[in-house]
């Protein structure tokens, strides 16, 4: 299978690293709130699609840039980095927070995206079905939550107390709490989420204890024609736990 | 009026809630998420009372100041809003300082802080000193402002409340955080040009420089004394650069004592109560300690690589950290005399009740060290004038 190559590029002052691989129409995939559990699982989509993989500011590789403080910030950060890139139109994937920002991304930026996949996205707020609030949850009890079969996170993770794994974390979480502290969610995406006029689907693991798949049919009824994938025996993970998830995003994106 | 090198020394109270259930212990914090059904508001009361009156009998015993601070959702301290505490003492009180040691700016809205201040110093008839925290950690868990950028907020609202206390309105202001179309303070405070104001911190340069850039003192809290001293050092050699004279009134430190007939005595009566403190006052998990984006990762990196001070705690480890003494007089007045020495520091914070210490140890300890201690200390210090009690009443 193809191995990522690492770039650097230099967006509004940041140093953001992205891995890529493959060749043809470029497959942007936004990253969530955490990077630990690395890109291994995008290596199939490099047979069909150029995949870029981006860190976004003050996580992995990327630099820190505590000005970015706010979705738009990171929505302007990429629409920066495509025009860099001379990337006109890109197939979106964002995981998580990834899902959040590509969604704020489609509302403003729809014509430079070929289709949108959004994997259990974090920011809508669903009373009947709330997203968990990460914040609230101690670190050590969070990788068990991410996944249906821990099997999958465990080579990721420390054996034990591990000093720059915790540092990894704080900065990441501190890069999360910079957008999402005072509110884990956008009042305003359900106002202008109808702009999104791409082919969308959206992908859940059906046991996600972050995200409840039970949000997707409330993305659906939002985001006019999108549809929902949920597979099973995954959680919030799906696409490192479930093979089949990651080729079902393949399949809508060809 | 006290000269700022006149040794002045202020009772410090937490003012906590001691009625822990027996099981206490299975909680891992009694801050942040410590359920407030353990809160009984009759035994509240009872300590509220008691407080009360420890820090009136401080007034009478000749203390120069009387210290309160805020905390939220914790057992370790009931004064969420020491502004009320400080008012209750007004009356109760005729010549010690209040010292509001003091609200977080950032978690009320800064010119509401210029205001709450602005009457008790009028109230009080020009008796307020005040400091500005960032908070600790464990407060951004039970407020809504957003630790990653506390920092930053709390820099923009200390130049509204000096801009609101050292110019005259109406002004206006825009910030970052905050704008005001009108910031125009009633009442301003009784001393011009406003009470005598320090930072708190816990040792990090860019609040001393702060610190010395406005020209306000420095008082740090939970940090090694050897982090506290360098601090102090800092301040002393940055304020002139600023325009500013560094002096020993404004550095703070903060001292436990227990005074007693004999060291042994001491020992006996106090070590429990100290190290319920240490060990069950203050307990909380890293998380609380650290939310995410209050300090940066190369000094999250420091804190979590440094020594576990939440592991099993000594007297050797406890005297490395803070200031801590007890024995007789003499000897509790030779420890503090070296350490005022030391930090170049005339103010002394005197934390006289720890914890679940009764009323009869905090009255004694406190008359103790009024009548045997604070004389010691002035006696000790024939260069510096002696304060002497304001005939106030």
């Amino acid at each position: 299978m193809t191995a990522f190559t690492r770039e650097e590029i230099t967006v509004g002052g940041v140093k953001t690293v992205y891995l890529t691989a493959g060749k043809g129409e470029p497959l942007l995939f936004l990253h969530g709130g955490g990077t630990f559990h690395g890109f291994e699982f995008a290596k199939p989509w490099a047979e069909h699609f150029r995949v870029l993989l981006p860190y976004h500011p003050g996580f992995g590789e990327s630099d820190d840039d505590p000005g970015l403080s706010s979705m738009q910030d990171y929505v302007m950060h990429y629409i920066e980095l495509l025009d860099q890139l001379g990337l006109d139109k890109v197939n979106l994937v964002g995981f998580s927070l990834g899902g959040w920002l590509a969604a704020s991304f489609a509302t403003q930026h729809t014509r430079r995206i070929r289709k949108l996949v959004l994997v259990a996205p974090a920011g809508l707020r669903v009373k009947e079905a709330p997203t968990a609030d990460l914040f609230r949850i101690p670190g050590e009890q969070v990788p068990a939550m991410l996944v249906h079969n821990f099997d999958v996170i465990k080579p990721h993770l420390p054996a034990g107390f591990d000093v720059d794994f915790t540092v990894d974390r704080f900065r990441e979480i501190t890069t999360v709490a910079r957008v999402a502290w005072e509110r884990s969610h956008d009042p305003k995406l359900p106002r202008w989420l109808h702009r999104v006029t791409v082919p969308t689907m959206l992908v859940y693991g059906e046991q996600d204890r972050i995200v409840p798949a039970a949000q997707g049919p409330h993305w659906a009824r939002l985001i006019p024609g999108a549809t929902v994938r949920t597979f099973p025996e995954a959680g919030h993970l799906v696409l490192d736990e479930k093979p089949e998830a990651v080729k079902a995003v393949q399949q809508f994106l060809q | 009026m006290p000269r700022p090198d006149d040794l002045q020394f202020n009772m410090f109270h937490f003012m906590p809630y001691i009625h822990l259930p027996e099981d206490h212990k299975k909680y891992e914090s009694v801050w942040v998420d410590f359920p407030n059904t353990i809160y009984d508001p009759v035994k509240g009361n009872q300590l509220y009372t008691r407080y009360l009156r420890e820090m009136a009998l401080a007034d009478k015993l000749g203390f120069d100041g009387l210290v309160v601070n805020e905390h939220h959702s914790t057992s370790y301290s009931m004064m969420p809003a020491p502004s009320l505490i400080a008012a209750a003492l007004i009356p109760q009180t005729s010549r010690a300082k209040l010292c509001v040691f003091g609200t977080p700016l950032n978690l009320e809205y800064p010119h509401r802080v210029a205001e709450e201040y602005g009457m008790l110093d009028v109230m009080s008839g020009g008796r307020l000193e005040v400091a500005l925290p960032l908070g600790t950690g464990m407060e951004y868990w039970v407020n809504p402002i957003n630790p990653a950028t506390a920092r930053a907020r709390f820099r923009e609202s200390i130049d509204i409340l000096l801009k609101a206390w050292r110019e005259d309105g109406p002004l206006a202001y825009e910030g970052d955080f905050y704008t005001y179309r009108y910031l125009n303070v009633w009442p301003k405070p009784y001393q011009k040009p406003h009470p005598k104001m320090y930072l708190v911190g816990t040792g990090s340069p860019e609040t001393v420089q702060l610190a010395a850039e406005l020209g306000l003192g420095y008082s740090s809290v939970f940090v090694p004394i050897s982090k506290q001293m360098q601090a102090f050092a800092e301040l002393r050699e940055r304020s002139p650069s600023y325009g500013h004279t560094f002096t020993r009134d404004k550095a703070i430190i903060g001292i436990m004592a227990y005074v007693a007939e004999t060291k042994e005595k001491a020992e006996q009566e106090w070590m429990e109560h100290l190290f319920f403190f240490f060990k069950d006052a203050l307990r909380t998990t890293p998380r609380y300690l650290v939310p995410p984006g209050y300090v940066t990762p190369a000094e999250f990196r420091k804190r979590i690589s440094g020594p576990n001070l939440h592991g099993e705690l000594t007297w050797e480890g406890l005297t490395e950290q803070f200031f801590v003494v007890c024995g007789t007089p003499d000897m509790v007045a030779e420890s503090i005399a070296a350490w005022s020495e030391q930090a170049h520091s005339s103010r002394i914070n005197c934390f006289l009740h720890l914890g679940t210490m009764p009323h009869w140890m905090t009255v004694k300890n406190m008359t103790l060290f009024a009548e045997e201690v604070i004389p010691r200390l002035r006696s000790k210090a024939p260069d510096m004038r002696q304060s002497l009690p304001q005939a106030a009443e």
